[in-house]
C-alpha cells in the first residue's frame, strides 16, 4: 500500500539508515549501547571537541553548535553530507547565548555582530551548510516538549516534498540557563542525536502516527508528566537500539516496521 | 508511481502590520503604495531614531488560562488569529480537533517581552513575575495558537530566520499532503524588540529613512514587524499554494552569496514544484531588503530566472522587514492580490523606491503605481521571495484559477 512517493499512504514511513549521538561520557556506539540496556539520566556539562571542523569555525562554536555538528557529521558520510537535506530541532537553540545579548541592550551596550549573527535559531543549520558543502532545503524548529517529535515530523515533509533525498536530522540540546531553567520542567542533559532518514533502502524502518496515548492535552505532554528522565531524542535512541515495536511520546508514536502486528477477532 | 498531491487550499487569511489591523486596510495601503504608516521610534536604539514599520492598533489581551503566553509576539498572532475565527472554528469542527495542526515562523518569539522583564529584574533584582518561559521559547507561538484554538494535532514553530514565515506554509502543505491533518493554521508572527533592532544595527544593515529597495541610493533596511495567519485545507478551488522552493547558501552567515545561486535555486525549485515554466508566473514579490548585497544578488537571480519583463516589486518599504513574518506577510499580500482580482486582472503593488535605478543590477521591470496585469490564459500565477540569515532561503507560488 505503500508506494515511494511522499504522499498518501505510506509517506509517514522512515527508515534510519545511520545514527550517531553524543553526550558526556556517552561518545560511541558501543557507550549508547550499554546505555540503551541501562538508561539513565544524561550529564550537564561538556562538549565534544569537533576537531573534524577547521579551526577557524571551531573556534567560534558554542557547546551546542559543537553537539549539533558532531551529530550531524558523525550520522552522514562526507558523500552524503552535501546531498541531504536537514531539519534541526532544539528546544532552546541559542537561547543562552541570546539571553546574554538581552542583557547587553537592556544595559545600552553595543552588540557584537557576529554573536547576533549566531544566535538566531538556525545558526547551527546555517553553520552546518557552511562546514559541510551542503545547498539543500534545511528547517529550524521548536515545539517545547514535543521538540524531537515534532523535529522527526519536519523531516517527514521533507520527504514529502523530495522522497527521493534522504533527510538529515539532527536533535539537541544543553541544559538553559538557571533564570529559566527553574521555570521548565523538563529531563535536562547535554546532548545531540543525528539520524539519517530515508524513505526506503537500509536500516530499520518506523512508521509515524498521531495515536500515542499522550494525546490527552492540548498541546501534547505537560513537561514532565509521565516521561522518562531523559531527553526524548535519546529515549526515541533508546527504542531504536533495544529493537522494541512500538513507542509513544505524547501523543506522537512509532511502529516499527516489518513488525507482526497481532490478528485482531 | 507518481501520487499526485492533493491541493492546498489556502482558505482564510487574518493579517496586521504597518498597514493595519484588517485585510481591507492592508490591501489599500498595499496598492496605495505609500511608506506613509511608517513611524519613528527613538527607544529601540541607544541614541539613535528608527524609522519602523510598527503595529499601531490596539492588539488583544491574552487572558487566563492562557495568560503564561501573554506577549506581543503572541498578541499579534492572535490579533490575525481572530479575523478568521469563524472559518477557523468550522474547519476544526469539520476535521477534529486532533486532525488539525499548527505549524507557525517566527525570529524573535516574545524577545521585548524578556526585555521589559530584564529591564525590570535589573531594577527589582527577580524577573517579573508576569514573565513566563513560554513566551520567549521559539516553540511557545505555535504552542500558544493551538492552545487558544483548542486543536490537538502537531504544533511546532520554525525559525529559520528572515525564512521562517514562508517555510511554515511549505511545511503546512506537506502535513496535509501526507494526510496527518485535515487542516493546517500555518503563518507567521515576528516583533520589533531591541535585540533584532541593535544586532542589524551593530551590522550596519539598518538604513536612514525609509528603505530603498534596487536603488543605486540604497543603503540598508527598514525593520517592521506584523502577523499573517492563514487556513490551509486539501480541497480544490479558491487560492491554492502550488509550489515552494526552497535552498541553503553554505555561503556566510549573515551576508548572501553575491551570485544569487541560492535565490535561483529556490525560485527554480518553487516552479519545477509548481509544474511552471517562467513564463506562468504574473507577478514577483522579491524578498527585496534594500541592503546592497540582498538587491544586487536578488536582481540578477530574477533576470537569470524570468529575464527583465516580468513584473516585480518589494513592499518592505510599505511596512519595513518584519523578518521570520516576512515570508508569512508576503505571501499575504500575493494572497490579497488574488483574492482581489476581477475578471482576470491582477492589481500589483508598486515598488516604493527613490525612482534612482542602480545601472550595477539588472533592470527588471519594477512595478509602478496603478499597474495591473491579466495572463493570456486566465490562471493568476504570482511568486514570493523570502531569503533568511545563516543562508535559507524559501520561494512560495500562489495561484488562482479564473
Amino acid at each position: 500500500m505503500s508506494g515511494p512517493e511522499g504522499r498518501g499512504p505510506g509517506s509517514t514511513r522512515a527508515h534510519v539508515r545511520r545514527w550517531f549521538a553524543w553526550s558526556p561520557g556517552l561518545e560511541d556506539r558501543a557507550a549508547w549501547e550499554a546505555w540503551a540496556q541501562a538508561p539513565a539520566a544524561l550529564a550537564l556539562e561538556g562538549h565534544p571537541d569537533a576537531s573534524f571542523l577547521p579551526p577557524m569555525l571551531r573556534r567560534r562554536c558554542t557547546p551546542l553548535t559543537r553537539l549539533v555538528l558532531t551529530a550531524a557529521f558523525g550520522a552522514s558520510t562526507e558523500e552524503e553530507r552535501p546531498r541531504v537535506r536537514t531539519v534541526f530541532a532544539t528546544r532552546h537553540g541559542s537561547i543562552n547565548e541570546s539571553i546574554e545579548l538581552l542583557h547587553q541592550v537592556v544595559a545600552g551596550e553595543r552588540l557584537s555582530p557576529t554573536k547576533f549573527s549566531h544566535t538566531v535559531h538556525n545558526a547551527q543549520a546555517g553553520l552546518f551548510c557552511i562546514a559541510a558543502g551542503n545547498r539543500e532545503a534545511s528547517s529550524s524548529l521548536a515545539a517545547g516538549a514535543d521538540t524531537f517529535a515534532c523535529g522527526w515530523l519536519e523531516a517527514l515533509t521533507h520527504l514529502e516534498r523530495e522522497p527521493g533525498r534522504p533527510v538529515l536530522l539532527v536533535a539537541s540540546d544543553v541544559p538553559l540557563d538557571p533564570t529559566f531553567a527553574v521555570l521548565v520542567k523538563e529531563p535536562p542533559g547535554a546532548y545531540g542525536l543525528g539520524l539519517l532518514l530515508a524513505r526506503d533502502g537500509a536500516g530499520p524502518g518506523f512508521d509515524f502516527d498521531l495515536a500515542g496515548r499522550g494525546a490527552s492535552g492540548p498541546t501534547g505532554r505537560d513537561p514532565g508528566r509521565g516521561a522518562q528522565p531523559w531527553p526524548d531524542a535519546t529515549e526515541f535512541l533508546r527504542f531504536l537500539l533495544a529493537g522494541e515495536e512500538r513507542l509513544e511520546l505524547g501523543r506522537f508514536g512509532w511502529t516499527r516496521l516489518g513488525t507482526p502486528r497481532l490478528a485482531t477477532s | 508511481m507518481t501520487v499526485a498531491r492533493p491541493p492546498c487550499r489556502l482558505a482564510a487569511l487574518g493579517v496586521v502590520n504597518a498597514l493595519g489591523g484588517d485585510a481591507e486596510s492592508v490591501w489599500r495601503g498595499l496598492v496605495a503604495g505609500e511608506p506613509s504608516r511608517l513611524s519613528w521610534n527613538d527607544g529601540l536604539v541607544p541614541g539613535r531614531r528608527l524609522l519602523v514599520g510598527a503595529v499601531t492598533e490596539k492588539l488583544p489581551e491574552i487572558l487566563a488560562p492562557l495568560a503564561r503566553y501573554g506577549c506581543r509576539n503572541n498578541a499579534m498572532a492572535l490579533a490575525a488569529l481572530r479575523q478568521i475565527e469563524g472559518p477557523l472554528r468550522e474547519a476544526i469542527a469539520r476535521a477534529g480537533a486532533a486532525r488539525v495542526g499548527v505549524v507557525l515562523g517566527t525570529s524573535t518569539s516574545g524577545v521585548s517581552d524578556a526585555e521589559a522583564a530584564f529591564r525590570y529584574q535589573r531594577e527589582h533584582g527577580g524577573l517579573d513575575p508576569a514573565f513566563d518561559y513560554a513566551q520567549l521559547e521559539f516553540g511557545g507561538l505555535a504552542a500558544f495558537a493551538a492552545e487558544w484554538l483548542g486543536v490537538r494535532g502537531p504544533a511546532y514553530t520554525l525559525s529559520t530566520a528572515c525564512s521562517s514565515g514562508a517555510r511554515a506554509l511549505a511545511s503546512a502543505r506537506s502535513l496535509l499532503a501526507m494526510g496527518l491533518c485535515d487542516a493546517v493554521v500555518a503563518g507567521a508572527a515576528d516583533t520589533l524588540c531591541g535585540l533584532t533592532t541593535n544586532g542589524f544595527g551593530a551590522l550596519q544593515a539598518i538604513c536612514e529613512g525609509v528603505t530603498n529597495p534596487c536603488s543605486k541610493n540604497r543603503s540598508g533596511l527598514t525593520l517592521g514587524e506584523g502577523a499573517a495567519m492563514f487556513l490551509l485545507t486539501p480541497e480544490p478551488g479558491g487560492i491554492q499554494l502550488t509550489g515552494a522552493g526552497e535552498s541553503s547558501e553554505a555561503h556566510h552567515m549573515s551576508a548572501p552569496d553575491p551570485s544569487g545561486a541560492g535565490a535561483e535555486a529556490a525560485m527554480r525549485g518553487a516552479l519545477e514544484d509548481a509544474g511552471l515554466a517562467p513564463e506562468a508566473i504574473a507577478y514577483l514579490n522579491l524578498h527585496g531588503t534594500g541592503t546592497p548585497l540582498n538587491d544586487a544578488m536578488e536582481c540578477q537571480a530574477v533576470a537569470r530566472v524570468f529575464g527583465t519583463a516580468l513584473p516585480v516589486s518589494s513592499t518592505k518599504p510599505l511596512v519595513g522587514h518584519a523578518l521570520g513574518a516576512a515570508g508569512a506577510l508576503e505571501a499575504a499580500f500575493c494572497w490579497l492580490m488574488l483574492e482581489r482580482s476581477e475578471r482576470g486582472a491582477l492589481e500589483l503593488p508598486p515598488h516604493c523606491f527613490d525612482g534612482e535605478r542602480d545601472p550595477e543590477i539588472p533592470a527588471l521591470h519594477l512595478v509602478g503605481k496603478g499597474e495591473s496585469v491579466r495572463p493570456a490564459d486566465g490562471t493568476l500565477r504570482v511568486m514570493t521571495n523570502s531569503f533568511g540569515f545563516g543562508g535559507n532561503n524559501c520561494t512560495l507560488v500562489l495561484e488562482r484559477r479564473a
